[in-house]
Protein backbone atom coordinates (compact mmCIF):
# COMPACT_ATOMS: atom_id res chain seq x y z
CA UNK A 1 0.00 0.00 0.00
CA UNK A 2 3.31 2.13 0.66
CA UNK A 3 4.61 1.80 -2.66
CA UNK A 4 0.83 2.46 -4.19
CA UNK A 5 0.75 5.33 -2.51
CA UNK A 6 4.64 6.64 -3.41
CA UNK A 7 3.62 6.01 -6.55
CA UNK A 8 0.98 8.57 -7.11
CA UNK A 9 2.19 11.06 -4.63
CA UNK A 10 1.01 14.41 -5.29
CA UNK A 11 4.46 16.54 -6.57
CA UNK A 12 5.21 18.65 -3.36
CA UNK A 13 3.88 22.08 -2.46
CA UNK A 14 6.68 24.70 -2.49
CA UNK A 15 5.90 25.69 1.91
CA UNK A 16 7.58 29.02 2.57
CA UNK A 17 6.95 30.53 5.78
CA UNK A 18 3.39 31.95 4.50
CA UNK A 19 2.22 29.00 2.27
CA UNK A 20 1.72 27.11 5.37
CA UNK A 21 -1.87 29.02 6.65
CA UNK A 22 -3.04 28.37 2.84
CA UNK A 23 -2.36 24.48 2.69
CA UNK A 24 -3.93 24.32 5.97
CA UNK A 25 -7.40 26.10 4.94
CA UNK A 26 -7.29 24.53 1.58
CA UNK A 27 -7.16 20.59 3.97
CA UNK A 28 -10.32 22.39 6.01
CA UNK A 29 -11.98 22.94 2.88
CA UNK A 30 -11.92 26.85 2.63
CA UNK A 31 -8.95 28.13 0.83
CA UNK A 32 -7.64 31.81 2.36
CA UNK A 33 -5.87 34.28 1.42
CA UNK A 34 -4.03 37.49 2.98
CA UNK A 35 -6.27 40.37 2.41
CA UNK A 36 -4.47 43.84 3.02
CA UNK A 37 -5.99 45.98 5.74
CA UNK A 38 -4.04 48.80 4.31
CA UNK A 39 -5.41 48.97 0.30
CA UNK A 40 -7.93 45.95 0.12
CA UNK A 41 -5.82 43.65 -2.28
CA UNK A 42 -5.57 39.95 -2.19
CA UNK A 43 -2.52 38.33 -3.18
CA UNK A 44 -1.73 34.85 -4.32
CA UNK A 45 0.74 33.51 -3.83
CA UNK A 46 0.87 34.40 0.14
CA UNK A 47 3.94 36.48 1.11
CA UNK A 48 5.51 38.57 3.84
CA UNK A 49 4.08 42.24 3.12
CA UNK A 50 1.11 43.49 -0.03
CA UNK A 51 3.28 43.98 -2.84
CA UNK A 52 0.23 46.62 -3.66
CA UNK A 53 1.43 49.03 -0.72
CA UNK A 54 4.17 47.16 1.22
CA UNK A 55 1.75 47.05 4.56
CA UNK A 56 2.73 44.40 6.91
CA UNK A 57 -0.98 44.47 8.14
CA UNK A 58 -2.55 41.56 6.22
CA UNK A 59 -5.44 39.10 7.43
CA UNK A 60 -5.90 35.87 5.85
CA UNK A 61 -9.88 35.57 4.41
CA UNK A 62 -11.59 32.88 3.06
CA UNK A 63 -11.65 33.14 -0.82
CA UNK A 64 -15.59 32.88 -2.99
CA UNK A 65 -14.24 30.20 -5.00
CA UNK A 66 -14.99 31.89 -8.23
CA UNK A 67 -13.29 32.54 -10.90
CA UNK A 68 -12.97 32.58 -14.99
CA UNK A 69 -10.63 31.00 -17.16
CA UNK A 70 -7.34 32.33 -18.83
CA UNK A 71 -5.92 30.08 -20.43
CA UNK A 72 -5.36 26.17 -20.32
CA UNK A 73 -3.15 23.55 -21.48
CA UNK A 74 -3.25 19.56 -22.22
CA UNK A 75 -0.60 17.80 -21.30
CA UNK A 76 -0.28 14.66 -23.89
CA UNK A 77 2.91 13.55 -22.10
CA UNK A 78 3.22 11.95 -18.78
CA UNK A 79 5.92 13.37 -16.67
CA UNK A 80 4.44 12.82 -13.29
CA UNK A 81 3.55 9.47 -11.78
CA UNK A 82 0.32 11.31 -10.27
CA UNK A 83 -0.40 13.04 -13.44
CA UNK A 84 -0.52 10.48 -16.08
CA UNK A 85 -1.57 12.12 -19.82
CA UNK A 86 -4.20 13.45 -20.97
CA UNK A 87 -4.87 15.84 -18.26
CA UNK A 88 -5.14 19.79 -18.32
CA UNK A 89 -3.73 23.06 -16.47
CA UNK A 90 -6.26 26.03 -16.05
CA UNK A 91 -5.27 29.50 -15.34
CA UNK A 92 -7.80 31.05 -13.64
CA UNK A 93 -8.50 34.61 -12.51
CA UNK A 94 -9.80 34.69 -8.95
CA UNK A 95 -12.91 37.21 -8.30
CA UNK A 96 -10.92 38.32 -5.44
CA UNK A 97 -8.20 39.27 -8.35
CA UNK A 98 -5.23 37.18 -8.25
CA UNK A 99 -4.10 34.62 -10.74
CA UNK A 100 -3.84 30.83 -10.03
CA UNK A 101 -2.82 27.98 -11.64
CA UNK A 102 -5.33 24.78 -11.36
CA UNK A 103 -6.71 21.92 -12.62
CA UNK A 104 -10.56 21.79 -14.31
CA UNK A 105 -12.18 18.95 -13.53
CA UNK A 106 -15.63 16.90 -14.81
CA UNK A 107 -16.90 18.72 -18.26
CA UNK A 108 -15.00 20.80 -20.13
CA UNK A 109 -16.06 23.48 -22.51
CA UNK A 110 -16.54 22.48 -26.20
CA UNK A 111 -14.39 25.35 -27.57
CA UNK A 112 -12.34 27.61 -26.32
CA UNK A 113 -12.18 27.27 -22.36
CA UNK A 114 -11.18 30.65 -22.29
CA UNK A 115 -13.73 33.51 -20.32
CA UNK A 116 -15.34 30.39 -18.89
CA UNK A 117 -16.91 30.88 -15.44
CA UNK A 118 -15.57 28.26 -12.51
CA UNK A 119 -16.02 27.35 -9.12
CA UNK A 120 -13.47 25.89 -6.70
CA UNK A 121 -14.07 22.81 -5.42
CA UNK A 122 -11.53 20.70 -3.20
CA UNK A 123 -10.11 17.45 -4.55
CA UNK A 124 -8.00 14.50 -2.01
CA UNK A 125 -5.58 12.78 -4.10
CA UNK A 126 -5.00 9.25 -3.70
CA UNK A 127 -1.80 9.96 -1.41
CA UNK A 128 -4.80 12.63 0.89
CA UNK A 129 -3.14 15.81 -0.71
CA UNK A 130 -6.23 17.89 -1.14
CA UNK A 131 -5.82 20.18 -4.37
CA UNK A 132 -7.97 23.32 -5.07
CA UNK A 133 -9.76 22.60 -8.00
CA UNK A 134 -11.79 24.14 -10.52
CA UNK A 135 -15.20 22.74 -12.45
CA UNK A 136 -17.47 24.82 -14.81
CA UNK A 137 -19.66 26.97 -12.93
CA UNK A 138 -23.28 25.71 -13.61
CA UNK A 139 -24.60 28.68 -14.58
CA UNK A 140 -22.25 28.45 -17.21
CA UNK A 141 -23.10 25.74 -18.62
CA UNK A 142 -27.33 25.75 -18.34
CA UNK A 143 -26.67 22.66 -16.18
CA UNK A 144 -24.70 20.50 -13.35
CA UNK A 145 -21.62 19.53 -14.20
CA UNK B 1 5.45 51.09 -32.40
CA UNK B 2 1.71 51.18 -31.35
CA UNK B 3 1.96 52.53 -27.76
CA UNK B 4 3.01 56.10 -27.33
CA UNK B 5 3.02 56.55 -23.49
CA UNK B 6 5.32 54.64 -21.73
CA UNK B 7 3.41 52.23 -18.78
CA UNK B 8 6.06 52.20 -16.82
CA UNK B 9 6.10 54.16 -13.35
CA UNK B 10 9.97 54.03 -12.94
CA UNK B 11 10.49 55.01 -16.95
CA UNK B 12 14.51 56.08 -16.03
CA UNK B 13 16.58 57.33 -18.84
CA UNK B 14 18.45 55.34 -21.47
CA UNK B 15 21.70 53.77 -21.18
CA UNK B 16 24.11 56.52 -22.12
CA UNK B 17 24.67 56.53 -26.15
CA UNK B 18 28.76 56.70 -25.06
CA UNK B 19 28.42 53.13 -24.43
CA UNK B 20 27.20 52.74 -28.14
CA UNK B 21 30.23 51.12 -30.30
CA UNK B 22 32.00 51.20 -27.38
CA UNK B 23 32.88 47.70 -27.20
CA UNK B 24 32.99 44.95 -30.47
CA UNK B 25 32.64 41.26 -30.36
CA UNK B 26 36.44 40.36 -31.62
CA UNK B 27 35.96 36.66 -31.04
CA UNK B 28 33.24 33.44 -31.23
CA UNK B 29 34.01 29.75 -30.85
CA UNK B 30 31.99 26.89 -30.28
CA UNK B 31 32.46 22.66 -29.24
CA UNK B 32 31.22 20.54 -32.12
CA UNK B 33 27.61 20.52 -31.26
CA UNK B 34 26.40 18.10 -34.47
CA UNK B 35 29.25 15.79 -32.39
CA UNK B 36 28.68 16.21 -29.14
CA UNK B 37 24.84 15.56 -30.02
CA UNK B 38 25.61 11.94 -31.34
CA UNK B 39 27.92 11.00 -28.83
CA UNK B 40 25.42 11.81 -25.95
CA UNK B 41 22.69 10.53 -27.63
CA UNK B 42 24.61 6.97 -27.98
CA UNK B 43 24.75 7.41 -24.08
CA UNK B 44 28.41 8.59 -24.54
CA UNK B 45 29.54 11.92 -21.93
CA UNK B 46 32.07 13.79 -24.01
CA UNK B 47 32.62 16.45 -21.65
CA UNK B 48 31.22 18.61 -18.93
CA UNK B 49 29.86 21.80 -18.52
CA UNK B 50 33.87 23.31 -18.07
CA UNK B 51 35.08 21.00 -20.66
CA UNK B 52 32.62 22.23 -23.14
CA UNK B 53 33.36 25.95 -22.65
CA UNK B 54 36.83 25.16 -22.71
CA UNK B 55 36.99 24.02 -25.85
CA UNK B 56 34.41 26.93 -27.47
CA UNK B 57 36.84 29.42 -25.70
CA UNK B 58 39.95 27.55 -27.11
CA UNK B 59 38.35 28.15 -30.38
CA UNK B 60 37.43 31.54 -29.79
CA UNK B 61 40.90 32.66 -28.89
CA UNK B 62 42.12 31.60 -32.17
CA UNK B 63 39.08 33.44 -34.18
CA UNK B 64 40.30 37.01 -32.38
CA UNK B 65 43.94 36.34 -32.66
CA UNK B 66 44.22 37.02 -29.33
CA UNK B 67 46.61 35.28 -27.05
CA UNK B 68 44.73 33.96 -23.48
CA UNK B 69 47.55 36.37 -21.44
CA UNK B 70 45.50 39.20 -23.11
CA UNK B 71 42.64 38.23 -21.08
CA UNK B 72 41.79 39.71 -18.12
CA UNK B 73 38.21 39.78 -17.60
CA UNK B 74 35.81 36.32 -17.60
CA UNK B 75 32.20 35.66 -17.36
CA UNK B 76 30.74 32.78 -17.02
CA UNK B 77 27.56 31.16 -18.19
CA UNK B 78 24.60 30.16 -15.51
CA UNK B 79 25.51 26.21 -15.76
CA UNK B 80 29.83 26.55 -14.53
CA UNK B 81 30.90 28.43 -11.63
CA UNK B 82 33.39 31.55 -11.94
CA UNK B 83 36.24 30.45 -9.58
CA UNK B 84 36.52 26.58 -11.08
CA UNK B 85 36.06 27.95 -14.65
CA UNK B 86 38.75 30.71 -14.20
CA UNK B 87 40.85 27.81 -12.58
CA UNK B 88 40.59 25.51 -15.66
CA UNK B 89 41.11 27.83 -18.19
CA UNK B 90 43.69 29.22 -16.33
CA UNK B 91 43.25 32.84 -16.28
CA UNK B 92 43.42 35.05 -13.13
CA UNK B 93 40.41 37.64 -14.50
CA UNK B 94 40.81 41.61 -13.27
CA UNK B 95 37.30 41.41 -13.01
CA UNK B 96 34.76 38.48 -13.61
CA UNK B 97 31.28 37.36 -13.07
CA UNK B 98 28.36 34.85 -13.72
CA UNK B 99 25.59 35.83 -16.11
CA UNK B 100 23.35 34.38 -18.85
CA UNK B 101 23.38 35.06 -22.39
CA UNK B 102 22.31 38.38 -22.92
CA UNK B 103 23.41 40.02 -19.52
CA UNK B 104 26.89 38.72 -19.97
CA UNK B 105 27.46 40.91 -23.09
CA UNK B 106 25.90 43.98 -21.30
CA UNK B 107 27.74 43.19 -18.18
CA UNK B 108 31.19 42.87 -20.41
CA UNK B 109 30.23 46.70 -22.35
CA UNK B 110 29.92 48.30 -19.10
CA UNK B 111 33.10 46.60 -17.91
CA UNK B 112 35.03 47.22 -20.61
CA UNK B 113 34.08 50.55 -20.55
CA UNK B 114 34.52 51.86 -17.13
CA UNK B 115 38.33 50.07 -17.38
CA UNK B 116 37.35 47.51 -15.11
CA UNK B 117 38.67 44.96 -17.16
CA UNK B 118 40.13 45.29 -21.46
CA UNK B 119 39.45 42.03 -22.95
CA UNK B 120 36.92 40.04 -21.70
CA UNK B 121 35.68 36.11 -22.50
CA UNK B 122 32.56 35.05 -22.05
CA UNK B 123 32.43 31.61 -22.13
CA UNK B 124 29.25 29.29 -21.93
CA UNK B 125 29.54 25.29 -21.17
CA UNK B 126 26.62 23.06 -20.14
CA UNK B 127 26.14 19.18 -20.19
CA UNK B 128 22.53 19.43 -19.80
CA UNK B 129 21.89 16.64 -22.18
CA UNK B 130 24.28 14.06 -20.53
CA UNK B 131 23.82 15.32 -17.21
CA UNK B 132 19.72 14.45 -17.83
CA UNK B 133 19.07 18.06 -16.66
CA UNK B 134 15.60 18.31 -15.60
CA UNK B 135 13.81 21.25 -17.09
CA UNK B 136 10.07 20.17 -15.37
CA UNK B 137 9.16 18.41 -12.49
CA UNK B 138 9.42 19.19 -8.89
CA UNK B 139 12.88 19.66 -8.96
CA UNK B 140 13.03 21.67 -12.36
CA UNK B 141 16.68 23.83 -12.66
CA UNK B 142 15.95 27.33 -12.01
CA UNK B 143 13.24 27.11 -9.26
CA UNK B 144 15.07 28.58 -6.86
CA UNK B 145 15.30 31.71 -9.00
CA UNK B 146 12.03 31.39 -10.46
CA UNK B 147 9.55 30.61 -8.01
CA UNK B 148 6.91 29.74 -10.95
CA UNK B 149 9.15 26.99 -12.03
CA UNK B 150 7.96 24.94 -9.22
CA UNK B 151 5.28 26.70 -7.38
CA UNK B 152 2.38 25.19 -9.23
CA UNK B 153 3.77 21.31 -9.53
CA UNK B 154 1.09 19.97 -7.10
CA UNK B 155 -1.52 20.50 -9.92
CA UNK B 156 1.27 18.85 -12.91
CA UNK B 157 2.29 22.14 -13.75
CA UNK B 158 5.76 22.10 -13.78
CA UNK B 159 7.70 22.11 -17.22
CA UNK B 160 8.69 24.99 -19.38
CA UNK B 161 7.22 24.05 -22.48
CA UNK B 162 3.43 24.17 -20.26
CA UNK B 163 4.23 27.86 -19.38
CA UNK B 164 4.51 28.92 -22.99
CA UNK B 165 1.80 26.88 -23.95
CA UNK B 166 -0.41 28.54 -21.55
CA UNK B 167 0.93 32.09 -22.94
CA UNK B 168 0.65 31.12 -26.46
CA UNK B 169 -3.15 29.53 -25.72
CA UNK B 170 -4.42 33.62 -24.31
CA UNK B 171 -2.60 34.93 -26.86
CA UNK B 172 -3.65 33.00 -29.89
CA UNK B 173 -7.15 33.51 -28.27
CA UNK B 174 -6.61 37.52 -28.40
CA UNK B 175 -5.23 37.40 -31.45
CA UNK B 176 -7.37 34.92 -33.64
CA UNK B 177 -4.76 33.39 -34.71
CA UNK B 178 -4.71 29.66 -35.90
CA UNK B 179 -2.68 27.31 -33.53
CA UNK B 180 -1.35 25.50 -36.87
CA UNK B 181 0.00 28.90 -38.11
CA UNK B 182 3.01 28.87 -35.37
CA UNK B 183 4.25 26.14 -37.65
CA UNK B 184 5.69 28.99 -39.54
CA UNK B 185 8.72 29.04 -37.58
CA UNK B 186 10.01 25.66 -37.65
CA UNK B 187 9.34 25.41 -40.87
CA UNK B 188 11.37 28.58 -41.31
CA UNK B 189 13.93 27.91 -38.84
CA UNK B 190 14.50 24.14 -40.24
CA UNK B 191 15.14 25.79 -43.43
CA UNK B 192 17.45 27.71 -42.65
CA UNK B 193 19.48 25.20 -40.49
CA UNK B 194 19.18 23.05 -43.49
CA UNK B 195 22.20 25.12 -44.73
CA UNK B 196 24.14 25.42 -41.26
CA UNK B 197 26.46 22.23 -41.03
CA UNK B 198 26.80 23.40 -36.96
CA UNK B 199 23.28 22.57 -36.88
CA UNK B 200 22.06 19.18 -35.19
CA UNK B 201 18.47 18.75 -37.08
CA UNK B 202 19.07 19.63 -40.81
CA UNK B 203 15.98 17.81 -42.39
CA UNK B 204 13.67 20.68 -43.96
CA UNK B 205 10.06 19.88 -42.85
CA UNK B 206 6.83 21.13 -44.10
CA UNK B 207 3.69 22.99 -42.59
CA UNK B 208 1.95 19.15 -42.58
CA UNK B 209 5.22 17.69 -40.68
CA UNK B 210 4.45 20.47 -38.13
CA UNK B 211 0.45 19.77 -38.43
CA UNK B 212 1.04 16.08 -38.25
CA UNK B 213 3.69 15.71 -35.18
CA UNK B 214 2.03 14.79 -31.66
CA UNK B 215 1.12 17.80 -29.25
CA UNK B 216 3.63 17.48 -26.64
CA UNK B 217 1.55 20.22 -23.87
CA UNK B 218 -1.04 21.63 -26.46
CA UNK B 219 -1.21 23.78 -28.15
CA UNK B 220 2.32 22.99 -28.74
CA UNK B 221 3.49 20.31 -30.64
CA UNK B 222 6.88 18.69 -31.09
CA UNK B 223 8.61 20.63 -33.46
CA UNK B 224 7.64 23.96 -30.97
CA UNK B 225 10.60 22.52 -28.60
CA UNK B 226 13.85 23.05 -28.67
CA UNK B 227 16.87 20.80 -29.06
CA UNK B 228 18.45 20.14 -25.56
CA UNK B 229 22.08 19.57 -26.31
CA UNK B 230 25.33 19.59 -24.62
CA UNK B 231 28.16 21.96 -25.65
CA UNK B 232 29.97 25.33 -25.46
CA UNK B 233 30.24 28.50 -26.74
CA UNK B 234 32.55 31.57 -26.11
CA UNK B 235 32.28 35.12 -27.34
CA UNK B 236 35.58 37.48 -26.45
CA UNK B 237 34.74 41.16 -26.11
CA UNK B 238 37.15 44.07 -25.75
CA UNK B 239 37.33 48.04 -26.16
CA UNK B 240 36.37 49.07 -30.00
CA UNK B 241 40.14 50.61 -29.67
CA UNK B 242 41.61 47.47 -29.64
CA UNK B 243 39.48 45.50 -31.43
CA UNK B 244 40.17 47.92 -34.52
CA UNK B 245 43.76 46.61 -34.68
CA UNK B 246 42.51 42.79 -34.52
CA UNK B 247 42.57 40.48 -37.79
CA UNK B 248 38.69 40.39 -38.08
CA UNK B 249 36.23 42.97 -38.46
CA UNK B 250 34.60 44.00 -35.39
CA UNK B 251 31.15 43.65 -34.50
CA UNK B 252 30.33 46.70 -32.27
CA UNK B 253 27.32 46.43 -29.31
CA UNK B 254 25.50 49.28 -31.00
CA UNK B 255 22.58 49.01 -28.45
CA UNK B 256 20.91 47.29 -26.14
CA UNK B 257 17.70 47.72 -23.75
CA UNK B 258 16.46 45.61 -20.74
CA UNK B 259 12.84 45.34 -18.43
CA UNK B 260 11.55 42.98 -16.50
CA UNK B 261 7.66 41.88 -15.46
CA UNK B 262 8.31 40.65 -11.97
CA UNK B 263 5.18 41.67 -10.38
CA UNK B 264 2.21 38.95 -10.63
CA UNK B 265 5.29 36.73 -11.96
CA UNK B 266 4.82 33.64 -9.64
CA UNK B 267 0.59 33.59 -10.54
CA UNK B 268 1.41 33.63 -14.09
CA UNK B 269 -0.26 36.95 -14.59
CA UNK B 270 2.17 39.24 -17.39
CA UNK B 271 2.44 35.89 -19.18
CA UNK B 272 -0.91 35.82 -19.79
CA UNK B 273 -2.63 39.05 -19.82
CA UNK B 274 -0.19 41.11 -22.26
CA UNK B 275 2.38 38.24 -23.31
CA UNK B 276 5.45 40.30 -21.80
CA UNK B 277 4.48 43.27 -24.51
CA UNK B 278 5.10 45.74 -22.57
CA UNK B 279 8.59 44.57 -21.55
CA UNK B 280 9.64 44.34 -24.97
CA UNK B 281 8.27 47.34 -26.01
CA UNK B 282 10.40 49.15 -23.49
CA UNK B 283 13.37 47.45 -23.97
CA UNK B 284 13.15 47.57 -27.51
CA UNK B 285 12.69 51.47 -27.31
CA UNK B 286 15.95 51.60 -25.30
CA UNK B 287 18.06 49.29 -27.30
CA UNK B 288 16.73 51.18 -30.98
CA UNK B 289 17.29 54.66 -29.05
CA UNK B 290 20.67 54.05 -27.95
CA UNK B 291 21.25 52.26 -31.64
CA UNK B 292 20.28 55.55 -33.58
CA UNK B 293 17.93 53.20 -35.26
CA UNK B 294 14.78 50.80 -35.62
CA UNK B 295 13.33 47.83 -36.60
CA UNK B 296 13.00 48.66 -40.09
CA UNK B 297 16.55 48.97 -40.10
CA UNK B 298 17.72 45.69 -38.89
CA UNK B 299 18.98 42.67 -41.60
CA UNK B 300 17.84 40.21 -39.39
CA UNK B 301 16.51 39.10 -36.23
CA UNK B 302 17.27 36.36 -33.60
CA UNK B 303 15.09 35.30 -31.10
CA UNK B 304 15.83 33.69 -27.76
CA UNK B 305 13.52 30.51 -28.66
CA UNK B 306 13.54 27.78 -26.00
CA UNK B 307 10.19 27.28 -28.16
CA UNK B 308 8.06 28.78 -31.42
CA UNK B 309 5.85 30.94 -29.09
CA UNK B 310 9.14 33.60 -28.89
CA UNK B 311 8.91 34.32 -32.20
CA UNK B 312 5.55 35.72 -32.86
CA UNK B 313 5.30 37.53 -29.36
CA UNK B 314 8.73 39.23 -30.22
CA UNK B 315 7.24 40.67 -33.59
CA UNK B 316 4.61 42.68 -32.20
CA UNK B 317 6.69 43.63 -28.92
CA UNK B 318 9.99 44.83 -30.79
CA UNK B 319 7.83 46.60 -32.95
CA UNK B 320 8.25 44.70 -36.59
CA UNK B 321 4.73 44.21 -37.31
CA UNK B 322 1.74 45.48 -36.22
CA UNK B 323 -0.61 43.67 -32.86
CA UNK B 324 -2.87 41.24 -34.73
CA UNK B 325 -0.86 41.05 -37.99
CA UNK B 326 1.58 38.23 -37.21
CA UNK B 327 -0.17 35.42 -39.00
CA UNK B 328 0.61 38.08 -42.67
CA UNK B 329 3.63 38.72 -41.81
CA UNK B 330 4.70 34.98 -41.52
CA UNK B 331 2.33 34.55 -45.05
CA UNK B 332 3.17 37.43 -46.76
CA UNK B 333 6.71 39.13 -45.42
CA UNK B 334 8.33 35.81 -44.65
CA UNK B 335 11.33 34.67 -42.07
CA UNK B 336 12.82 32.17 -43.78
CA UNK B 337 15.30 32.03 -46.65
CA UNK B 338 14.11 34.62 -48.89
CA UNK B 339 11.88 36.26 -46.55
CA UNK B 340 11.74 40.35 -45.80
CA UNK B 341 13.22 39.27 -41.87
CA UNK B 342 15.63 36.32 -41.64
CA UNK B 343 14.76 35.42 -38.04
CA UNK B 344 17.17 32.17 -36.08
CA UNK B 345 19.24 32.18 -39.09
CA UNK B 346 20.99 29.39 -37.78
CA UNK B 347 17.97 27.36 -36.44
CA UNK B 348 18.41 28.56 -33.40
CA UNK B 349 17.52 26.58 -30.43
CA UNK B 350 14.54 24.69 -32.36
CA UNK B 351 17.17 22.89 -35.29
CA UNK B 352 20.59 23.92 -34.10
CA UNK B 353 21.39 23.75 -30.25
CA UNK B 354 19.85 24.37 -27.40
CA UNK B 355 22.49 27.05 -26.07
CA UNK B 356 20.63 29.21 -23.99
CA UNK B 357 20.75 31.84 -26.49
CA UNK B 358 24.65 31.99 -26.27
CA UNK B 359 24.87 30.78 -29.77
CA UNK B 360 22.40 33.38 -31.50
CA UNK B 361 25.37 35.64 -30.43
CA UNK B 362 27.72 34.11 -32.23
CA UNK B 363 25.59 33.44 -35.38
CA UNK B 364 24.83 37.91 -34.79
CA UNK B 365 28.83 38.30 -35.09
CA UNK B 366 28.99 35.57 -38.43
CA UNK B 367 26.26 37.05 -39.96
CA UNK B 368 27.87 40.43 -39.54
CA UNK B 369 31.37 39.70 -40.88
CA UNK B 370 30.00 37.51 -43.69
CA UNK B 371 31.05 33.97 -42.29
CA UNK B 372 27.54 32.64 -43.18
CA UNK B 373 28.16 30.58 -46.50
CA UNK B 374 25.13 29.59 -47.67
CA UNK B 375 22.71 31.29 -44.98
CA UNK B 376 24.67 34.49 -45.30
CA UNK B 377 22.13 37.16 -45.25
CA UNK B 378 22.80 39.71 -48.45
CA UNK B 379 24.71 42.74 -47.19
CA UNK B 380 23.84 42.40 -43.67
CA UNK B 381 24.84 45.49 -41.39
CA UNK B 382 22.40 45.14 -37.92
CA UNK B 383 21.26 42.51 -36.61
CA UNK B 384 18.76 42.50 -33.20
CA UNK B 385 19.25 40.05 -30.59
CA UNK B 386 16.45 39.58 -28.11
CA UNK B 387 15.17 37.66 -25.54
CA UNK B 388 12.34 37.24 -23.28
CA UNK B 389 12.52 34.68 -20.88
CA UNK B 390 10.46 34.74 -17.66
CA UNK B 391 9.14 38.59 -18.37
CA UNK B 392 13.40 39.53 -18.74
CA UNK B 393 13.15 41.47 -21.73
CA UNK B 394 16.71 42.01 -23.59
CA UNK B 395 18.15 43.04 -26.65
CA UNK B 396 21.26 43.78 -28.18
CA UNK B 397 21.75 45.20 -31.37
CA UNK B 398 24.88 43.78 -33.19
CA UNK B 399 26.59 46.44 -35.88
CA UNK B 400 29.29 45.95 -38.18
Amino acid sequence: MTDVVEAVRTPPAVMGLYDGPMWASIREGTMRLQRCLNCGEMQYPPGPVCPHCLSSNLEWQPISGRGTIVSWVVYHRTYLAAYPEPYNVVAVKLAEGPFMASNLEGETPAQSWIGAPVRMVYSTMLDGTVLPRFTLAATSAGKTP
Amino acid sequence: MSSSANPFVNAGRPASSRLSRAAAIVGVGHSDWVGDWKRTRAGEKPSDGYGYGAIAFREALADSGLKRDDIDGLIAGPATAYERLSEVLGIDPRWGDQADAVLSVIKAITAVESGLAETIALVYGNDQRSAKIQYGGPQAMGGDAFLSYVYHAPWGLTSQGALYALTFQAWKHARGFEGDDLGYVAVAQRAWSSMNPNAIQRKRITLDDYRNAPYICEPLRLFDYCQINDGGVALIVTTAERAARLGKPPVYIQGFGRRDLNQGATSLEPRLTDYYRPAQEDCARQAYEMAGFGPADMDMLQVYDSFSVHVPLALEGYGYCKIGEVRRFFREQGIGPGGKLPINTSGGHLSETYMQGWAHQIECVRQLRGECGERQVPNCRHAHYTSDVCGNAVSIVYSR
